[in-house]
C-alpha cells in the first residue's frame, strides 16, 4: 500500500519505501491516485510563542481542507501533535500547550464524522523517550528533522503495529497457567488461603494482572486457563478465596488437569473453534513456554516476567504486542459471553438424537440486515478476521465497503440469536451485480445449518430483485478448506476448477431449490 | 573501516556495484536525503559524532574516510 504523507518537516526515512510526500508544509498538491493518505504535522520550533500559535492554528485549517479534497473511501491517517521541545520562559505560557490541545482534540473531533478518518496519538511513541533523544538540535538544523533520525527503527515499528491496528489485526484469546502467573505461590501446596492474591504484595501484584486481564476480557479477548492442578482444587479457590478478581465465569474455556499443555490448547482451539494463530500462551514456566513453542509455534508465547511487580509491564506490551485494535464493536464486548453460551449449545446437542428437532429447540432467529453505516464497521471487521468460513478471503476496510455500497453493490449482514444467547452480527454476503464477492460466517454461529438457510434467503431476494443466475467463486487458502464444496453441497453447478484450486460457479436461479426449513425464523430489517 | 563504509554506499545508494570513487556526482540516491541516510548510519556504525562543518563537506567515500579517521583511533 502506497500513502502519500502531508508533513511540515523531513519524516521520509520513517516511512516505507512506497511512500510519498507533500513538499515541507505543502498542501497544494493531492494525488488523486495514492492508496491512502497519511497527516503528520509536527509541532513549530521556537521562541515565538504567538507565531507558533498561529502556526498550529494554522495547520488545523489546512488539514481540514485536505480532509475535504480526499475521497472519503480512502483512508486518512492523522498523527497528533507532540511539544516535544517546549519552552516557555513563563511558568504561566500555556499558549502554545493550549493551541497544540486544541489542534489535537479538534483531529478526534473530525474522525467522529470522517469514518475514513483514524487519529493516532503520537505520545505513545514519544513518551518513551526523554527529550535528548527525542530531537537532535543538528539534524533540525541540517536537515530539518522535528525528531532524531536515530529513532528511525523504533518508529518503524511502532508504525507498522499501527497500520495493524487500523486493519484489526490481532490474536483472539490469551491462555494463561495459574500457579505463579495468576497468584503467586502453588495450590496444592500453599492451599486456598496460602496463594499470593490480593492484600500485600507479591498478592497486590497479582491483584493488579487479574484486574487488568479482567478489562482485556471485556474488550473482546476471550480468556482460557491451561493449568495443572486439581480442578477441585481450584474451582473452591475460584468460589472461597475473596481477593480472587477472575473467576471461573471469565473463563470460556480451561483445562484443568495433567495432560501436556500441547494437546490442552489444542483441545481449547477446537472447542473454542478458533485458530491456534490467534492464541497467546501466558506461563511462568519456561518448559512449558518452550514446549508450546516447539509443539504449536503458530501459538504467540511471550516471555514471562520473573519478578511479579514487573507483571504491569509484562501485560502492556502483551497488549500492544497481540492485542491492540483501533476500535472495539458492541459484538467484541459481547464475545466471553457469547463462547460460552455455544458450551451450552454444545451440551443441549447431546441429549437429542434427530439434528432437526434439536435445531427446532434452539427457536434460531436469523436477522438479515442491509449494510448501515451502524454496521459496515462489523462488517469490515469480520472480511478482516474471518478465516475459515469465508469463500474468498477478500479483506476491506469500512471505505471499501461504503466505495461498494456506492457502486450499487448489494451487501447484508446477518445476526443470529438462539435460546442460549444472540451471537449478534456474525456474517455477511456481498453481492456485485449478479456475482457474489464475499460470502462468510464466524465460526461461533457454524453447525446448525445457519449458512445454508442464509445464502437461500439471499438467492431468493437477488431472484426477486430480477437476478437470473448469480455468480459465484471459491479462493482457497491455507484454512478454509471446510468450504472448498459449500457452493456445490447448495446445489452450485461447478462451471469451471482451476488449477491453483478455485472454483466459479453459476447458478440458474428459475431452477434453484430456495425453501428453507421452518425452524429458522428468518427477520428482514 | 573502508570496507564497512563501502557496504554502507552500496546499501544506502541501492548501488550493483562500489568502489572506492564512489561520490555525490557519480551517485544518483546520494541527494540530500542520502546525505542524511548516510550520516545516521556513518555516527551508529563507528559510535562517531560528525560536526555539520563536516557533514558539509562530505562529498565522497575518500571525504567520508578523511573525516572518519581524524574521529577514530
Amino acid at each position: 500500500m502506497s500513502l502519500f504523507v502531508f508533513r511540515n518537516n523531513t519524516v521520509e526515512r520513517f516511512f516505507p519505501k512506497d511512500y510519498t510526500f507533500s513538499g515541507y508544509d505543502d498542501i497544494s498538491f493531492i494525488p488523486a491516485d495514492a492508496s491512502g493518505y497519511v497527516w503528520f504535522y509536527q509541532a513549530p520550533i521556537g521562541y515565538n510563542r504567538e507565531a507558533s500559535v498561529e502556526e498550529i492554528q494554522g495547520y488545523q485549517q489546512k488539514f481540514d481542507f485536505v480532509l475535504a479534497q480526499i475521497d472519503s473511501n480512502k483512508t486518512v491517517i492523522a498523527l497528533t501533535m507532540e511539544d516535544i521541545y517546549a519552552a516557555p520562559f513563563t511558568e504561566d505560557d500555556y499558549a502554545v500547550r493550549g493551541a497544540i490541545e486544541q489542534y489535537n482534540a479538534a483531529l478526534f473531533e473530525a474522525e467522529k464524522v470522517n469514518t475514513n478518518l483514524k487519529v493516532i496519538d503520537y505520545s505513545e511513541f514519544t513518551r518513551n523517550y526523554p527529550v535528548a533523544d527525542l530531537f537532535d538540535w543538528k539534524f533540525y538544523f541540517i536537515s530539518q528533522m522535528g525528531i532524531n533520525p536515530k529513532l528511525t527503527k523504533d518508529f518503524q515499528a511502532w508504525w507498522n503495529r499501527k497500520l495493524e491496528s487500523i486493519a484489526l489485526k490481532r490474536k483472539k484469546c490469551i491462555v494463561l497457567d495459574l500457579d505463579n502467573t495468576l497468584w503467586g505461590g502453588v495450590l496444592g501446596e500453599d492451599g486456598i488461603s496460602g496463594i499470593k492474591i490480593g492484600g500485600d504484595y507479591p498478592g497486590k501484584a497479582f491483584a493488579f494482572f487479574q484486574k487488568s486481564l479482567l478489562q482485556l476480557s471485556k474488550a473482546g479477548v476471550i480468556l482460557t486457563i491451561c493449568s495443572k492442578n486439581n480442578e477441585a482444587d481450584v474451582l473452591e479457590a475460584w468460589e472461597k478465596n475473596p481477593f480472587m478478581v477472575l473467576k471461573k465465569e471469565h473463563f470460556a474455556a480451561y483445562r484443568i488437569n495433567w495432560t501436556d499443555k500441547a494437546t490442552n490448547i489444542k483441545e481449547l482451539a477446537e472447542e473454542l473453534n478458533i485458530g491456534l494463530d490467534s492464541f497467546v500462551f501466558v506461563d511462568d514456566n519456561p518448559t512449558e513456554r518452550e514446549l508450546i513453542k516447539q509443539m504449536l509455534p503458530m501459538v504467540s508465547v511471550p516471555e514471562f516476567p520473573v519478578q511479579p511487580n514487573e507483571l504491569p509491564v509484562f501485560f502492556k506490551q502483551l497488549v500492544n504486542s497481540y492485542f491492540k485494535v483501533y476500535s472495539i464493536t458492541e459484538e467484541d464486548k459481547k464475545k466471553t459471553e457469547q463462547y460460552k453460551a455455544n458450551a451450552a449449545r454444545a451440551q443441549a446437542q447431546n441429549s437429542f438424537t434427530d439434528f432437526g428437532a434439536f435445531l427446532e429447540s434452539l427457536d434460531i432467529q436469523i436477522t438479515i440486515e442491509a449494510a448501515n453505516e451502524f454496521n459496515i464497521p462489523r462488517i469490515a471487521q469480520m472480511t478482516q478476521k474471518t478465516n475459515q468460513f469465508n469463500l474468498t478471503t477478500k479483506r476491506y476496510t469500512d471505505a471499501d465497503v461504503k466505495g461498494f455500497l456506492a457502486n450499487g453493490w448489494k451487501i447484508w449482514c446477518i445476526s443470529v440469536a438462539d435460546r442460549f444467547g444472540d451471537n449478534g452480527i456474525t456474517g455477511c454476503i456481498m453481492v456485485n451485480g449478479d456475482t457474489i464477492d464475499t460470502f462468510l460466517l464466524s465460526c461461533r454461529i457454524l453447525g446448525k445449518g445457519i449458512e445454508k438457510a442464509f445464502i437461500k434467503k439471499i438467492l431468493a431476494m437477488l431472484k426477486e430483485s430480477g437476478v437470473e443466475t448469480v455468480k459465484a467463486t471459491y479462493l482457497p487458502t491455507a484454512k478454509n478448506a471446510q468450504v472448498a464444496d459449500f457452493y456445490d453441497r447448495c446445489g452450485f453447478p461447478c462451471v469451471a476448477e482451476n488449477a491453483d484450486g478455485s472454483k466459479e460457479y453459476a447458478l440458474d436461479l428459475k431452477s434453484a431449490e430456495l425453501e428453507i426449513e421452518k425452524y429458522y425464523h428468518i427477520n428482514l430489517k | 573501516m573502508e570496507e564497512k563504509v563501502l557496504e554502507i554506499l552500496k546499501d544506502l545508494f541501492e548501488l550493483d556495484a562500489v568502489d572506492e570513487t564512489c561520490s555525490q556526482e557519480t551517485c544518483e540516491k546520494w541527494d540530500s536525503m542520502g546525505q542524511l541516510n548516510l550520516v545516521v548510519e556513518l555516527e551508529s556504525e563507528f559510535d562517531v559524532t560528525l560536526e555539520p562543518e563536516e557533514i558539509g563537506e562530505m562529498k565522497s567515500f575518500n571525504d567520508i574516510i578523511r573525516i572518519l579517521k581524524t574521529k577514530v583511533a
